[in-house]
């Protein structure tokens, strides 16, 4: 009697222990997922950056041809006291599991109001690979009012800091330099989405060299 | 309160760029620009006339300055650099290498990509079936 126990005790140890092993199998190759998915999507969205930056760099050029030389230079940029108009949003989360820091976009933020004036795009990439952390909209969306009126005010502000950019290089420009300056909106954007993704890639790979250490020793 | 979710702890920062003309001029329009009270911006143009020890300094500036999150340094000036980018391993601030007008992205010289290709080397993978 007391050896079918002992049996029985040991069959369930040993099952354990295949549980535990499967389970560690089955994070090593989620990480290694995560890494490859992460690897793709960086080199993809580098490839998507290029594109965006030809077109915005065009669009410069042709704004030059344009406006003369003289107008669109480095000795015209703005050496007066201001604050970014575009800035990030770093995210740092103290838990275990998210523990790389998020960066979000916030465009167009103007220090004078509190609402209304933000656009903040969130990493859709992220959004597939890290839940709880990118169903998070930003405190600012939440305190837009939901009237008609809402949407057409933060417009109008958007609108008002960007002719306040293009201000630096006269009070009439072309429309080849406003295009250029979306374009180069748009690469801001990718390039946040890279660096969120870059953190993934980073993380996920030294997390599958400490498998593969492990597994060697 | 029993299950309560972590607060994230948020802060606000800026994006600092070592690039040339073009691309500085392109993201200033975007909005990104910054200058303090000392005058101080958070961007470098590089160009024929700009040296190596500016790059480093303005690099060493903006990777120890806690109000940037993300650095934009034109690959073809990061190479100027080369030993300062890929010693560098911090998360925050991000070094993102960027293509410039004259000098097409190349992934073999991209720091991050060059960390992880040890990973699809045969000897790593090799090591791995053992």
């Amino acid at each position: 009697m007391e050896e079918q126990d002992q049996m029985q005790s040991s069959i369930e140890v040993e099952e354990l222990e295949e549980q535990q092993q499967r389970e560690g199998k089955r994070l090593e190759e989620e990480n290694v997922v995560r890494f490859l998915d992460s690897l793709d999507s960086y080199v993809t969205l580098l490839d998507s950056l290029s594109s965006t930056l030809r077109q915005g760099w065009l669009e410069l050029a042709s704004a030059r041809q344009s406006m003369g030389a003289s107008r669109i230079n480095g000795a015209l940029l703005d050496l007066k006291f201001h604050s970014a108009a575009t800035s990030l949003q770093v995210t740092h989360h103290d838990d275990e599991i998210l523990n790389q820091p998020h960066f979000t976009l916030c465009k167009w933020a103007s220090s004078k109001n509190g609402y209304g004036d933000e656009k903040l795009r969130e990493n859709k990439l992220q959004t597939n690979s890290d839940g709880p952390q990118l169903r998070h909209r930003s405190q600012f969306a939440e305190k837009i009012p939901e009237t008609k009126g809402a949407p057409l005010i933060v417009d109008d502000q958007v609108q008002k800091e960007r002719t306040k950019s293009l201000s630096m290089f006269g009070t009439l420009v072309s429309p080849k330099l406003r295009a250029a300056q979306l374009s180069f909106e748009t690469a801001l954007e990718t390039l946040v989405e890279i660096a969120n993704v870059r953190l993934t890639m980073l993380s996920t790979s030294d997390q599958v060299r400490k498998e593969l250490e492990g597994t060697e020793g | 309160m029993a299950g309560r979710a972590q607060i994230p702890n948020k802060s606000s920062a800026l994006i600092a760029m070592i690039a040339d003309e073009d691309t500085v001029t392109g993201f200033l329009l975007a909005g990104v620009g910054n200058v303090d009270l000392r005058r101080k911006t958070n961007y470098l143009i590089v160009d024929s006339k700009t040296t190596v020890k500016a790059i480093e300094d303005a690099f060493k500036e903006f990777t120890t300055k806690e109000d940037i999150a993300i650095v934009l340094i034109s690959q073809y000036v990061a190479n100027m650099i080369r030993f300062l980018v890929d010693s560098y391993n911090k998360p925050v601030p991000a070094i993102l290498e960027i293509p410039s007008k004259d000098h097409p992205y190349d992934p073999a010289h991209d720091s991050v990509l060059s960390r992880v290709k040890y990973l699809f080397s045969a000897e790593s993978v090799a090591s791995g079936r053992r």
